[in-house]
């Protein structure tokens, strides 16, 4: 049976204000990101990845174009549903983290369970399981300003991971973790990408992330310089 | 994990700005509880005074009814003992007492001066009104009240006469003619307003009868009831069995004839009304202070949460829970806080100023009512709710990439 693409972008534009000038972020970008695909956004500064991130993530909406999440056009959605498929199919990893500091590393992670509304003793196994899997079994009860960087990225991909999404993306995920660090953070996500076939698209500079990367997408200018699977 | 388990966590860590608020909270509930029961006690007491003062019903000749007499007893009430035993046969009724208002003239032999005067049957009068405890020297009037009369103080300072002097009694009768009866003085009252306490007379029906020549005549009978409850219900009957025993009888009510009563009320209304509505937009501008704050502080965790599948409800939702567990947490703290100080206030012994035209001051009183608690929590949170509205609705409408990329 045919499936739909997870994410088709179709002549994507998005311009910004900056006092009395319009600044274009992107250009007709046209991108189709399937399930499992690891995926390096990469460009200069201002090329337009975090924009493009943001469209594709559905956390913006774009002047032009058009963004159909398995087939189904984002533009009919209202911001309600908007939400709700960002919960049940998304996951998002920061580079700041973006940790809720009141909550402990396991309420962090069963935060987007309980949004979809999963029974309390179900999320907070399933919260379990995520965060020793990634290495964090003795920290479930840590507030994230107790974690270093590393463990607070730890908690986020598994945040990432609670609604066993179809696509995580990262913004940046490694930029404000040491090398050593990056490296680990990296290999897990490659790894669970194999294991699990989520799908995760990078906004990054990080050459690492870059060798990683199953395929890398070059924007300059706001527009697609490069697509290269490798 | 719901919206109140986060906003209860947020609280618990911005501790120093919720306890501010806390405390705002706190004391805005108080302020409602203490001067509520304060207020709520100062209309009962008023209330009872004027009970005590005009009854719970009036019985007056239909003409009287919104009417000043031009002569004495121009509207009076013909054959008072036959509708005060009608009237007393009712189960509703506690006491009925028949009253004579006049106008006269008492004199010492030296000094004259005008009195207001009031015709009593003494017994029954002590026993439902509680006259006695106005005497401030000697008695108050008994039995039928015989010659014994009871001035106001001031009427008897004018006068200087002293318990046990004579002073002759003159007024007009119900014909227009001049007459005069000798009494003695058997008590000083203080009636409290001291307009009143100055041209205060009273002595029995059957002395102030002669004097008006009018026996069997009253201007009024004073009914107090069993229980205020059946006021509605007793008026109704009364008014239909004194009709029907050829009486053209029109039953008053208290709140018609405490016009004082009225108009204290609604000046303390007014003024709470005024201080409640300052102390509400206190509350209204600090809590939008502190929601506001809390909003741009959060507004990546706002974008955060956004991203993650919050719907604009949930995160309005949100805030509006802190409000609202602000307000709990000021309402608990406050109502210790009010009952604390009301039992102080209570001990205290605090003797406040007579009101206008009163001549003893009264000892503060804060009484327990749970309705002006209520009122108090009602207000402080919707108050609240009202002031975490709009910053919450802000946070919800916020766009996510622009919060997510705030420093």
């Amino acid at each position: 049976m045919f499936r739909q693409p997870l994410v088709v972008a179709t002549g994507l534009s998005k311009a910004y204000h900056l006092g009395a000038a319009i600044v274009p972020a992107i250009r007709r970008v046209t991108l189709t990101v399937d399930e499992s695909e690891f995926i390096a956004l990469q460009g200069p500064s201002g090329s337009g990845k975090t924009t493009l991130l943001n469209l594709l993530g559905l956390l913006d909406q774009p002047d032009e174009g058009e963004v159909l999440i398995r087939g189904e056009d984002s533009r009919a959605l209202s911001e309600d549903e908007r939400s709700d498929l960002r919960r049940d199919r998304f996951g998002f990893v920061f580079q700041s983290f973006n940790l809720i500091a009141v909550l402990s590393a396991e309420e962090n992670v069963a935060y987007p369970m309980a949004l979809a509304g999963v029974l309390p003793a179900e999320r907070r196994q399933r919260a379990r399981e995520l965060l020793e899997a990634v290495g964090l079994a003795d920290k479930f009860g840590v507030r994230p300003d107790l974690l270093s960087g590393g463990q607070r990225q730890r908690v986020a991909i598994a945040r990432a991971l609670a609604n066993r999404p179809a696509i995580v993306f990262a913004d940046e995920p490694t930029a404000n973790l040491d090398s050593h660090t990056a490296e680990e953070i990296l290999g897990l996500m490659r790894e669970i990408s194999d294991s699990s076939g989520v799908a995760f698209l990078f906004a990054t500079h990080d050459p690492r992330v870059v060798a990683r990367a199953r395929r890398v997408v070059t924007l300059r200018d706001g527009s697609v310089e490069a697509d290269v699977r490798t | 994990m719901n919206g109140f388990h986060l906003a209860l966590r947020n609280l618990a860590r911005q501790r120093r700005r919720s306890a501010l608020m806390g405390t705002v909270v706190a004391f805005g509930f108080a302020a409602f509880a203490l001067a509520g029961g304060f207020i709520a006690q100062t209309f009962e007491a008023l209330k009872e005074g004027s009970i005590q003062r005009v009854g719970h019903l009036q019985v007056v000749d239909r003409r009287a009814a919104g009417k000043s007499e031009e002569s004495t007893l121009e509207f009076g009430l013909k054959d008072g003992d036959k509708a005060r035993s009608i009237a007393a046969r009712d189960p509703a009724v506690a006491a009925v007492l028949p009253r004579i208002d006049f106008v006269g003239l008492a004199s010492n032999g030296v000094k004259s001066s005008p009195f207001l005067g009031v015709g009593v049957d003494p017994d029954p009068e002590a026993r439902a009104t509680a006259a006695g405890e106005l005497v401030t020297a000697g008695r108050y009037l008994s039995g039928d009240g015989g010659d014994d009369i009871v001035l106001g103080t001031g009427l008897a300072a004018g006068l200087s006469v002293g318990l046990g002097d004579r002073l002759t009694l003159m007024a007009s009768t119900p014909d227009g003619s001049l007459n005069a009866v000798d009494a003695v003085v058997v008590g000083l009252v203080d009636v409290h307003i001291k307009e009143l306490n100055d041209r205060y007379l009273a002595g029995g029906v059957s002395l102030v009868s002669r004097l008006l020549q009018s026996s069997g005549v009253v201007s009024r009978l004073v009914i107090f009831l069993k229980s205020e409850a059946d006021e509605d219900a007793a008026a109704a009957r009364l008014s239909a069995a004194l009709n029907e025993a050829g009486f053209p009888a029109e039953i008053l009510r208290w709140r018609t004839l405490a016009t004082f009563y009225g108009q204290v009320r609604m000046l303390y209304i007014g003024i709470f009304g005024f201080v409640g509505t300052v102390l509400v937009v206190i509350v209204i501008l600090s809590a939008a202070i502190v929601m506001t704050m809390a909003v741009t502080e959060r507004t990546r965790e706002i974008g955060t949460l956004r991203a993650l599948g919050t719907r604009p409800s949930g995160i309005r939702n949100l805030f509006l829970a802190e409000g609202v567990l602000l307000a709990l947490a000021g309402c608990l703290v406050g109502a210790a806080f009010a009952l604390a100080v009301r039992a102080v206030l209570n001990a205290s012994g605090i003797v406040l100023p007579p009101a206008p035209g009163a001549t003893r001051g009264f000892a503060i009183v804060v009484k327990f009512y749970p309705l002006a608690y209520a009122v108090g929590f009602a207000s402080m949170l919707v108050t609240m709710t009202v002031a975490s509205f709009f910053p919450a609705r802000r946070a919800a409408r916020m766009p996510i990439v622009d919060a997510l990329a705030h420093v």
